[in-house]
């Protein structure tokens, strides 16, 4: 994948370039507003991440606003140190995608990207999601595997309905947090982990191989690769 | 600093003055008008109808009649005669009359006319009607002008008097109210200059008087409350964030040169750093809680607001917690019927109930209860209360518990930036309600009341009528 990193901290943007790169992306990379801009608009991308304030005379935001207006649909994550509710809904009401608070673990960041990502790939509207030997009905709110039928609560339903839909890449706690639950805090106990617990008692205890994968300093993954 | 009392003094004093004296005007100006048209209308139609009558008298029965008719009604000339007469002969000569001869000065016409005769050797004002009767006959009705001076004279020193009385008053009560207003302004600025000084718990004195200055007093020390509160509380704050981002600061600084000096091996020097990034994480976690804080105490939220169902959000905090009590083997449940909606955020309301239920989780014991519940409180106070059998807080560390910072001492060891009920108060406040915490006998129960607001002018906000959380 081809991204662009518009950041003007040298330090995180050489972090964050070196990651991106280790996890098989190509990274441009634009150290103001004006070469991201310049950028941004020249080449195809298929995703951006845009830090929110930025030397060179041209907000973040701006530039993201500018885009859209030019009916560039590229998937944009914000990057930003201010961390009022109200930011969020800002960044994200004027073209954002999504929107991460500095300072960020890098497997956040490679999480949300990644998500942002597939999202723009394949806008599904399936009615069953599958991943190996387990299938999910989403009408029928089924959930199956290698035939058995497994009972869920609604919430954990939801929980390994978003997991399926990012099968094969890492989610964060925040993100389970944030789309499964649709809280914006940080729970002082883990109590993402043990839902998490509580369904791999459900759909991977029984069962041979687990699917649901524990992702160290980063999340959880739900794969049928080893 | 005086120049203003002064100012305001004289202002009112000259006002108070002008507008007195226009009063006074207005009063004296049309009584005056009236009395003096009046008078003057009677007396012109007193004169003729004298005259009409002593001619036709003369008409009638002669000149004996006509004379003694006048001799009979005028007698002399003094100050205070009103009526004038004479009838003279063709030639002037006096027949019968109050005056000894034809006046001088009066013009040669029939008629009334105003003028000025010396009768005695004294100068008279009078208004008089000629008529020239048959034969010759010159009869001479007048009116003196003169018994009114008196009555003009009084009226005019009367009026002066009250204008001058205005006056005097007028600058009395100013000097009075600049008096009363330099003492109060001189109170207000003493103790005003004291607390600049830094003596912020100075307050105004109440005057016993005047409702206006006691309203503005009262104000005022409520402001000066409310510094003194903040004040206090951002030092507390600063001594809080002091202590407690030093700690983890101090343990990350020792851990990082302990790995510099020691280099250890790549196993242990991983573990280290993963140490450190938690160390970090405990830090931003305080800076987030404080940020947090702030946002909701500056109000901002309230834009935001839509109706929320407490019920349900109490259930669903209630069923998010609901795996962690179950490993604990704490018995997590939730009451609540209908729904209850108030005015609100839904994000903070969660994030509120969340830290009352960790609350709860972290000092109920193995094996405890945890009941959360909705309800009514009174007509229009909603109440979500989370009540735990754990060991409680002692009534006289209640109200401490919500400051800033303030951990219950022994539970220093575990976890948590002591900003959790510092949180939910703020999440109360913002929203007008309070959090109160009570004996739970044993345990605490902590209650958020929040009182029924109407959604009124926002009830086009889409998210209104769905009651979901705001996507942010």
């Amino acid at each position: 994948m081809k991204l662009l990193l518009v950041e003007d901290n040298e330090r995180v943007a050489r972090f964050v370039c070196k990651g991106l790169a280790e996890a098989g992306h190509t990274v441009d990379h634009a150290d103001n507003g004006r070469d991201g801009m310049y950028h941004a608009v020249s080449e195809p991308y298929d995703a951006i991440v845009m830090d929110r304030m930025l030397p060179g005379g041209i907000d973040g935001l701006a530039i993201v606003e500018a885009l859209r207006q030019q009916g560039n649909r590229v998937p944009i994550l914000v990057l930003s140190a201010l961390d009022g509710v109200d930011d969020r809904i800002l960044g994200l009401k004027r073209g954002g995608d999504d929107y991460l608070v500095k300072p960020f673990a890098f497997g956040e960041l490679l999480a949300r990207l990644d998500a942002l990502m597939r999202r723009s790939q394949v806008q599904t509207a399936d009615t069953t999601l599958a991943l190996g030997d387990l299938s999910v009905d989403l009408l029928a709110h089924k959930v199956t595997r290698a035939g058995a039928a497994i009972a869920l609560q609604p919430r954990e339903f939801k929980l390994l309905e978003y997991l399926l839909r990012h099968a094969n890449q890492v989610v964060t706690r925040t993100m389970l947090l944030e789309n499964v639950w649709d809280y914006h805090f940080d729970p002082q106990t883990n109590v993402i982990d043990v839902h998490i617990s509580k369904l791999r008692q459900k759909i991977d205890a029984p069962f041979a191989t687990p699917l649901l994968k524990t992702v160290r300093n980063a999340g959880y993954m739900l794969t049928d690769r080893p | 600093m005086l120049k203003l009392p002064t100012f305001s003094a004289r202002t009112i004093a000259v006002g108070y003055g002008v507008v007195s004296l226009l009063v006074l005007a207005m009063f004296a100006g049309p009584l005056w008008y009236a009395w003096h048209t009046n008078v003057e209308q009677v007396r012109t139609e007193l004169l003729r109808s004298d005259a009409q009558r002593l001619a036709n008298l003369f008409t009638r029965s002669g000149e004996q009649a006509l004379a003694n008719a006048i001799d009979s009604q005028v007698i002399g000339t003094n100050d205070g005669v009103r009526k004038i007469m004479l009838l003279a002969a063709p030639d002037g000569s006096r027949i019968a009359g109050n005056l000894s001869a034809w006046p001088q000065g009066l013009p040669d016409r029939d008629g009334l006319c105003s003028s000025t005769i010396h009768v005695d050797g004294k100068a008279r004002r009078i208004e008089a009607m000629r008529v020239i009767l048959p034969g010759g006959y010159r009869l001479l009705v007048a009116s003196n002008l003169n018994r009114f001076d008196e009555l003009e004279r009084l009226f005019v020193y009367g009026l002066l008097a009250c204008a001058l009385t205005v006056l005097v008053g007028a600058i009395l009560g100013g000097m009075l109210i600049r008096r009363a207003l330099l003492e109060r302004v001189q109170g207000i600025s003493q103790t005003t200059a004291a607390i600049i000084e830094g003596k912020l718990s100075r307050r105004l004195p109440e005057p016993h008087d005047g409702e206006e200055l006691r309203l503005l007093t009262v104000t005022v020390n409520r402001m000066l409350d409310q510094i003194e509160q903040l004040v206090t509380s951002v030092q507390d704050v600063s001594n809080s964030i002091a202590h407690d981002l030093r700690t983890p600061l101090s343990e990350l600084r020792a851990r990082l040169e302990e790995l510099a000096i020691t280099r250890p091996d790549t196993e242990e020097t991983f573990a280290e750093i993963d140490a450190a990034i938690t160390d970090i994480d405990r830090v931003m976690g305080i800076f987030q809680a404080l940020l947090r804080l702030a946002e909701i105490d500056s109000g901002s939220r309230r834009n935001g607001f839509v109706e929320v169902d407490l019920a349900r959000l109490g259930a669903e905090v209630t069923e998010f917690y609901l795996p962690v009590a179950e490993l604990k083997e704490i018995d997590l449940s939730f009451h609540g019927g209908d729904a209850l909606t108030v005015v609100g955020d839904p994000l903070l309301i969660a994030q509120a109930l969340s830290n009352l239920v960790e609350n709860a989780l972290k000092y109920a014991p193995e094996h405890g209860a945890i009941a959360v519940s909705a309800q009514r409180e009174a007509g229009d106070v909603l109440a979500l209360s989370v009540a735990d059998d754990g060991p409680g807080i002692a009534e006289d560390e209640r109200p401490k518990v919500v400051e800033r910072f303030y951990r219950v001492d022994g539970s220093r060891g575990t976890p948590g930036v002591g900003l959790g009920l510092s949180v939910v108060s703020a999440v109360a406040r913002l929203h007008g309600g309070s959090l109160r915490l009570d004996d739970n006998a044993p345990g605490l129960r902590a209650t958020l009341a929040l009182p029924v607001h109407k959604l009124s002018a926002r009830s086009d906000n889409p998210d209104a009528a769905s009651g979901t959380a705001v996507r942010a």
